[in-house]
């Protein structure tokens, strides 16, 4: 029975890999990846900047959008994943068959996982090829922060699916993904500082160790006011993994109720 | 499916629904349904629009939870044993989307390694679905290409890839065009000449009548009646005929008419036309047209209203509404 499940798991994995290496959405992002990278390597020599000679400060400059294609890859990658098979009406020929709901979500989640994780490690590769072309050398926290990157991806990615189970529209989920990560958890974080609370739970303040951990921050204000609030390594891994875990487990037990009736 | 990987079947009918409901908040789409459709039945399922006839193929196919009650398929309860009592089903449910990015051939792949299919049975199985539903020509398509016809008929081959011993059908013709609904109605009949078992839902009693040999009819989430076509088509005892005569009759003619025995009711239809509420079956038809002659009614055509079948569809849903 498990090994069934297992590779029912695999089997629903690598039918949306392929949906996603056929799709658009991946030729977009490899776009936006480009154009990023494209970016920060052409910009300062435009300018007359000179590169960072140090390889950790060099690869920062690339640590500070990981995040933000951490959300994207969250967004295009796992945000519909579950709300479409009902909207788009593919349950109707996908669930008569005999396969457990949380084996499809597990299957889906492995997908989304393994698609966003390309996109990561990507960057990541084309980073540290060009601080070793730059710099002449790589070290050890760039590899930490894309480990750091890739947890924020799976938290992200964990959420994604929570808001994917629950919502009726593909439209909806996708947005409110999106918004809640660039928008929601910072304006919470932020007011949370404010109150003198530390946001450590927030997990947008958490993903401040993947460029923290190769250039620590520097104070913009009197007292640290315009430095925001990052928990330590161990706390943030620990974020990561609360929201990837619930809200994976919520995802499979609110598909594993939710009806095709429409 | 080789009997050997098949699960045991603990004495269980293909189909038993027992005292099934569903409530969709204080609208009850289905009372307590008990059905039981034996191995080797293609029964047709019927019942207009709203009679709950999606729901209960939805509850037996796992999609919604019933309310109250059971269903099990070959004995086991769907609800409890949902991947094991859908080992042996094959299912249709209007009409599913695919993944457009697949093509017929890879979505059936995804479905027999679902199913745990072994490799060169999904590859044989594939070709000859496809080839039987008519879609061999654009196996290697992309199904975003494809019309809703031919969805259609990728649905019905993805039902039949594993070669199931229960076939449900959620009003497979629905929305296609005359040729379509021809094609997909013979494509049944010689399903149900392989001698499968079939549960087929559908608001066309035509399509019935032609493809089923059972009845189950439905209204308001209630089971009026169930036999075998056969038995309904010929046991009604009341039919309605149109007879047209080649002029007007008079008065003294039209009760001539009405006093003739087993002419329950008339209806003038205007221009000579009367449509006739008849009791009896053939031999009291043939005595009502001898009688009408004999008058001197100049009659010109003497047909049924549709099938004695038909009327007692009719009749049926027309009382159920009432009450």
């Amino acid at each position: 029975m498990m090994k069934d499940a297992f590779a029912q798991t695999l089997t629903v994995a690598s039918y949306e890999v392929r949906k996603y290496l056929r799709g658009r959405r991946l030729i977009g992002m490899l776009v936006l990846l480009a154009l990023i990278i494209g970016l920060i390597l052409g910009v300062p020599p435009a300018l007359g900047v000179k590169y960072a000679s140090q390889p950790n400060v060099f690869v920062s400059t690339f640590a500070g959008f990981a995040s933000l294609l951490v959300v994207l890859g969250g967004v295009l990658f796992a945000a519909d994943a579950l709300v479409s098979e009902h909207e788009k009406r593919t349950g109707y020929f996908l669930f008569p068959n005999p396969v457990r709901r949380e084996v499809l979500v597990l299957g889906k989640l492995v997908a989304s996982l393994v698609t966003s994780s390309m996109i990561i490690s990507l960057y990541y590769l084309a980073a540290t090829v060009a601080a070793v072309a730059v710099t002449g050398a790589t070290t050890w926290e760039i590899g930490l922060s894309y480990a750091y990157a890739l947890a924020y991806m799976a938290a992200v990615v964990g959420v994604a699916y929570l808001i994917s189970a629950i919502f009726k529209s593909t439209v909806a989920a996708t947005v409110l993904t999106f918004f809640l990560f660039t928008l929601i958890f910072a304006i919470v974080g932020s007011l949370l500082n404010l109150g003198k609370v530390a946001p450590w739970f927030i997990p947008t303040s958490a993903a401040g160790i993947i460029g923290d951990v190769l250039a620590p921050p520097t104070f913009g204000g009197p007292g640290g006011a315009f430095a925001s609030f990052v928990p330590d390594a161990t706390t943030s891994l620990l974020v990561f993994a609360a929201y990837f875990i619930a809200g994976s487990v919520l995802a499979i037990l609110l598909f594993r109720r939710r009806e095709l009736s429409t | 499916m080789p009997p050997a990987n098949r699960p045991p079947s603990p004495n269980g009918a293909p189909v038993h629904l027992a005292a099934l409901g569903k409530d969709y908040g204080r609208f009850t789409a289905l009372k307590a349904l008990d059905l039981t459709v034996q191995e080797g039945t293609s029964l047709g399922f019927l019942g207009p629009n709203g009679a709950g006839k999606s729901t209960t193929i939805k509850i037996m196919t796992r999609l919604i939870r019933p309310s109250r009650g059971q269903a099990t398929l070959f004995g086991l309860d769907v609800q409890r044993e949902p991947t094991r009592a859908l080992t042996r089903v094959g299912a249709v449910i209007e009409t599913p989307e695919f993944y457009g990015y697949l093509t017929p051939l890879e979505t059936l792949a995804y479905v027999g390694r679902l199913r745990r299919m072994a490799r060169k049975d999904i590859t044989a199985r594939s070709e000859a679905v496809l080839k039987e539903v008519r879609l061999g020509e654009w196996a290697g398509h992309r199904i975003q290409e494809f019309s809703k016809g031919m969805k259609q008929r990728l649905a019905i081959a993805q039902a039949l890839l594993h070669e199931p011993d229960l076939l449900v059908l959620d009003e497979p013709t629905s929305g296609l065009d005359p040729r379509g609904m021809a094609e997909i109605r013979d494509l049944i009949k010689s399903i149900k000449g392989k001698g499968r078992t079939i549960f087929m839902s559908s608001h066309l009693l035509g399509e019935v009548q032609e493809a089923c040999d059972e009845v189950a009819l439905l209204n308001h989430g209630e089971l009026l009646l169930q036999g075998s076509v056969r038995d309904l088509s010929r046991g009604s005892g009341r039919s309605t005929f149109q007879a047209t005569f080649l002029r007007p009759p008079t008065e003294t003619e039209l009760a001539a008419l009405s006093g003739i025995a087993g002419i329950d009711e008339i209806t003038p239809q205007g221009d000579g036309v009367f449509d006739l509420k008849i009791s009896g079956g053939e031999e009291a038809q043939a005595a009502i047209l001898e009688a009408m002659v004999r008058q001197g009614l100049r009659v010109t055509s003497f047909r049924p209203l549709g099938s004695p079948l038909e009327q007692l569809y009719l009749d049926r849903i027309k009382e159920s509404d009432r009450i």
